[in-house]
């Protein structure tokens, strides 16, 4: 109980201190744009909740953050259409973790090796499509994605909410996130009991990437440019979220709502930073100190407990 | 008085794995320590050996009390153990791994590799040992490693030296090689405690023999006075006969025919047939080839030829998922590793490999699968707080149970139990045994791999016995221990060590 309550009381304490400390916090425009800053890793987090639950990591989604929001950004460029070009970035991204899914199971590569080779071959691929320039020839309209606002609520958080209780419905309440469950933690006995690991292990990939390419979306809808640069480090952000709010990179263990809580955690830590004019340089060695101290807790709680 | 043990105490977590652990050592004997597994043998040992730290008693060595923080404390104080399970390198030599943690220096910190080799060489040859110093560790038999392991421990002034089963995975002329080694070390004044299953091997070389069950010192005599029954009856707290008895059932249809199977590694052309309702044991050394049996029919090693046919069906032999789909079941050796997810619920094991019949369209439905788990909790009588709880936190025996269940839940019709009362203790072994009698008596065919051949004998309705790959004999119920053993030997080994 205690381990789901610890990044809460955090993220709780974080909001409170920040409400004293400076005035211009709790206002619907800085928390708004909390959301907004936050939206891409955050979209990122929940793939990366499945693919560390199965034991596995995607070093390859900031790659694909790039790669997804420039496959929609060129298409809505040549006159397709929003919806179909916001779809087209998203099935770019659900292409590129199908592939890392096919080379992990069918090479036998260790996930952290093969994402970490497709990390570089899906940015210099992005670099080439785009001969390295960003595409600005964006519809207006394609804004409203990452800028939007409906019922005084950004948009983007609309989209965020949606695709978090997608995961965690996949997690909690069907066979695939039982498997996913199960792999991550005893992939030997899975295998034993007969289940089809390799198709369950390329389908989280697939659904990591997919979540990518929308990251890569809203990222391009707030540049309102398709930017073959986007996304680099995203992935360790999209991990430390993953980590803080207790997911476990043995495997078998992690939450949705946690790690959203953690992606939270990172944000205000960077937002409360800026409100409070602490030096940028420090809010990096701050927030990379944050990973280890909530890690480190949680180890010493679990060690104390005996499983 | 080399060493004194003093009601010894260790616990995990909530298991006590040691609560009345007495132990006296004297200078120049050969002192057999025997139990049951989870008697709590091993766990002594390392407390002696400083590989764990004790929760309660006294430990006391050449008359001063000890606390050892790590092996290297035991061993400057003269204690060493060659361990069951191998703890060697294997990317290293010989030589390398027998001074690892104490390598001989070289000038500017660095290691005086030809002075090891030689020093290794030279021990090797005292020892009469079939090694070479630059052989790499991870080329060689197990008990090439074994070999290491007591090179290791013997090479500087050990006053005590422990074994823990060091011959399991030896053959006949190996294993009076380490009786000879045993012998000379005794005659130096050496205390030697030994761990083993097979007390009869043992009575040429032991002197006094302590016995512990559940967790405590239960009697110490010499060894020349313990008659055979009586040891039995205070390893198991009870007379020997009550132990476990089975009425056998007439068998039914054959469900599963295995023929003439041979695999790349070690099988070869292996034929048998097992039919509903029976429990067929299979007997042999270690490294006969039964694990490995069980793991060709279900699927996951590669077979060279031959075929293996379910109710007259036959399985493609490619994966593991196709022997679960025919109602093949796999309880393997490894539990811990291959057979249970332990940081997820019972519940979840429980349906892990039937999880389409509570999850129609791909959703699951939690109140099926709780009613589900109830039932298998109840059915095999598994000792928890509720389905939810962590199955690793759970007994041996209630583990197997667990993994049992798993394939109960699935339906499978053919079982096969690989060494299924390995590290639980004896009230759940007969437990597993009626689970296994109840599965038989519903139709199931049942195979069981056991090294203890008082199980075998006890459970199984006839006894297959194997020897390198081979299948070399059936014997009937009421069969000897004697007869096992002497098929499981047939074969002349080629003695190489390395393989």
């Amino acid at each position: 109980m205690i381990k789901r309550l610890l990044p809460f009381l955090a993220l709780l304490t974080l909001f409170v201190t920040l409400s004293i400390a400076s005035p211009s916090f709790l206002t619907s425009q800085n928390l708004s744009s909390v959301v907004r800053q936050t939206a891409v890793f955050n979209t990122l987090a929940l793939g990366m909740t499945l693919i560390i639950i199965s034991g596995g990591i995607d070093l390859s989604v900031g790659s694909i953050v790039a790669l997804g929001g420039l496959g929609g950004t060129m298409a809505m460029a040549k006159g397709v259409p929003i919806p179909l070009g916001v779809l087209l970035g998203i099935a770019t991204g659900l292409l590129c973790g199908l592939l890392n899914g096919i080379l992990i199971t069918q090479l036998r590569i260790i996930p952290f090796i093969v994402t970490l080779g497709m990390m570089g071959v899906l940015r210099g691929f992005a670099l080439i499509i785009s001969d390295g320039m960003p595409v600005h020839d964006v519809p207006k309209g394609f804004q409203f994605l990452g800028e939007g606002t409906v019922f005084g609520f950004p948009f983007v958080l609309v989209v965020l909410i949606a695709c978090a209780a997608l995961v965690h419905f996949i997690l909690e309440h069907t066979r695939l996130g039982r498997y996913v469950f199960a792999i991550g933690s005893n992939a030997e006995a899975a295998v034993y009991a007969g289940i089809p690991v390799n198709f369950h292990t390329v389908a989280i990939y697939a659904l990591c990437g997919g979540l990518a390419g929308l990251a890569g979306l809203i990222e391009a809808s707030r540049l309102s440019t398709g930017q073959p640069t986007a996304g680099q480090g995203y992935e360790l952000q999209a991990i430390a979220a993953v980590v803080i709010g207790g997911g476990s990179l043995r495997g078998g263990e992690g939450t949705v709502i946690g790690t959203l809580v953690g992606g939270f955690i990172m944000g205000l830590l960077a937002n409360g930073s800026d409100l409070l004019g602490i030096n940028p340089y420090v809010q990096q060695a701050l927030i990379g100190a944050m990973i280890i101290v909530f890690v480190a807790v949680d180890e010493f709680r679990k060690r104390r407990v005996p499983s | 008085m080399l060493l004194q043990m003093k009601g010894v105490e260790k616990r995990f977590g909530g298991v006590t794995a040691l609560r009345q652990g007495d132990l006296e050592i004297r200078a120049g004997e050969v002192h057999l320590v025997m139990g049951e597994n989870g008697a709590g043998k091993s766990t002594m040992m390392k407390i002696i050996a400083g590989m764990q730290k004790r929760d309660g008693g006294a430990m006391i060595w050449q008359g001063q009390t000890v606390d050892f923080e790590n092996p290297k404390q035991a061993a400057q104080m003269g204690i060493a153990m060659v361990h069951q399970e191998s703890l060697l390198a294997p990317h290293l030599s010989v030589a390398e791994n027998i001074f690892l943690g104490r390598e001989i220096p070289g000038p500017l910190g660095t290691v005086n590799r030809r002075k090891m080799l030689a020093e290794a060489a030279r021990l090797i040859a005292q020892y009469g040992f079939r090694l070479q110093a630059d052989w790499m560790v991870g080329r060689l038999s197990p008990a090439g490693k074994q070999l290491v392991e007591i090179c290791r421990a013997i090479q500087n002034g050990t006053s005590l030296l422990i074994f823990d089963e060091p011959t399991s995975s030896l053959s006949e002329a190996e294993t009076h090689e380490v009786f000879r080694i045993v012998r000379e070390l005794r005659e130096r004044g050496t205390g030697v405690i030994y761990i083993t299953h097979r007390m009869e091997e043992l009575r040429s070389v032991g002197d006094r023999v302590t016995i512990l069950r559940d967790g405590a010192t239960v009697h110490t005599e010499a060894l020349a006075t313990l008659t055979r029954d009586r040891m039995i009856q205070y390893m198991v707290g009870r007379a020997v006969n009550s132990i476990y008895s089975r009425e056998p059932l007439p068998p039914g249809e054959p469900l599963l025919t295995v023929t003439g199977v041979s695999t790349p590694s070690l099988l070869r052309h292996v034929s048998l047939t097992l039919r509903a309702g029976e429990i067929v044991g299979l007997g042999g050394l270690m490294g006969a080839g039964r694990t490995e049996l069980c793991r060709a029919i279900f699927g996951l090693d590669p077979v060279s030829s031959g075929s293996v046919e379910v109710a007259g069906r036959p399985l493609a032999l490619r994966n593991p998922r196709e022997a679960v789909a025919a109602g093949v079941a796999l309880i393997p050796e490894d539990r811990q590793r291959t057979g249970l997810a332990r940081d997820l619920p019972i519940g979840w094991n429980v349906t892990l490999a039937n999880l389409d019949a509570v999850s129609p369209g791909g959703v699951i439905r939690h109140p099926e699968e709780e009613r589900v788990t109830r039932e298998a909790i109840d059915r095999l009588r598994i000792r928890c707080e509720n389905g939810r709880q962590r199955a690793g936190r759970l007994s041996g025996g209630n583990q197997q149970k667990v993994v049992i269940s798993k394939w109960v839940n699935r339906g499978a019709r053919v079982f096969l139990f690989d060494e299924p009362t390995r590290g639980i203790d004896v009230g759940a072994k007969v437990e597993v045994f009626a689970v296994m009698d109840e599965l038989a008596r519903q139709g199931a065919a049942i195979l069981m791999v056991s090294s203890e051949l008082p199980e075998l004998l006890q459970v199984a309705d006839r006894i297959l016995v194997m020897s390198q790959g081979h299948l070399v004999g059936e014997l009937p119920r009421g069969c000897s221990q004697e007869d096992i053993m002497r098929l499981a030997t047939a074969p002349p080994e080629s003695g190489d060590l390395l393989q």
